[in-house]
């Protein structure tokens, strides 16, 4: 079980979570600077900036394709509950019988506590302060990762001292 | 409040079965025969009554309520 790839699911949205929250450093600077005039187009791009996001963007498909491989082999070793990357509800949830039901339910119930808290307090953030975009997208990312850290918390301690 | 304690474990070794192996008696998984054990979760009435069958016992011989005598006081 503790090799469930549903079980890692979180862990995985983590990981892309914050790929993208580097990206977005290099996305939102001035890295790629146009400048056009009657007779010519200058493209000026700041090597850090793109470094960034290009490396992130490679790290980022890298990722991608370990998860596609994963998600592969778990559809492979399970064919009557096949997990679809593109499926509107979370392969997380774990509901094959009411002791799995229950536990997603604790788990799901967390994280739902925390959205209560979270986006009213982010949603204030933001209108008292009036903070740069890349700021913003941290604090949405921010929360994105908190929700799949509760969630991957909670169900592991459950999961921690399996025993035979 | 009352709690739901249980002598799942207990009975199951007396029977030399594995959770799995449980589990799959009363079509569960092995993680929520854990849960029950570790008194994490207490199962529904069906479950209950389909674990009983299963160790050949009793369903007040496997689960019972510490400290319901305290309540009815």
């Amino acid at each position: 079980m503790k090799n469930d790839f549903r079980l890692r699911y979180p862990l995985w949205n983590m990981a892309f979570i914050l790929v993208l929250g580097v990206m977005a450093i290099g996305l939102n600077s001035r890295f790629v600077d146009v400048t056009k005039t009657e007779n010519s187009l200058t493209i000026n791009a700041q090597a850090f900036d793109g470094a960034i996001v290009f490396g992130s963007l490679l790290l980022y498909l890298v990722l991608i394709t370990i998860y596609l491989s994963q998600l592969k082999a778990y559809n492979a070793k399970n064919p009557d509950s096949k997990i679809s990357p593109f499926a509107i509800r979370p392969p997380e949830y774990m509901e094959e019988d009411e002791g799995m039901t229950f536990i997603t339910r604790k788990a799901v119930q967390k994280v739902y506590t925390f959205f209560t808290w979270a986006l009213p307090t982010l949603a204030l953030i933001l209108l008292f302060f009036p903070l740069p975009r890349l700021y913003i997208i941290w604090g949405i990312l921010a929360v994105s990762f908190g929700q799949y850290f509760i969630y991957y918390l909670e169900i592991r301690k459950h999961f921690k001292e399996e025993t035979e | 409040m009352p709690m739901l304690k249980n002598r799942v474990k207990e009975m199951r070794a007396r029977y030399s079965l594995t959770q799995s192996e449980l589990g799959k008696q009363v079509a569960v998984t092995r993680q929520t025969i854990a849960f029950i054990e570790k008194g994490e979760f207490s199962p529904s009435v069906t479950l209950a009554l389909k674990l009983a069958k299963a160790l050949q016992t009793d369903i007040d011989e496997l689960f019972w309520l510490e400290g319901e005598d305290d309540n009815e006081k």
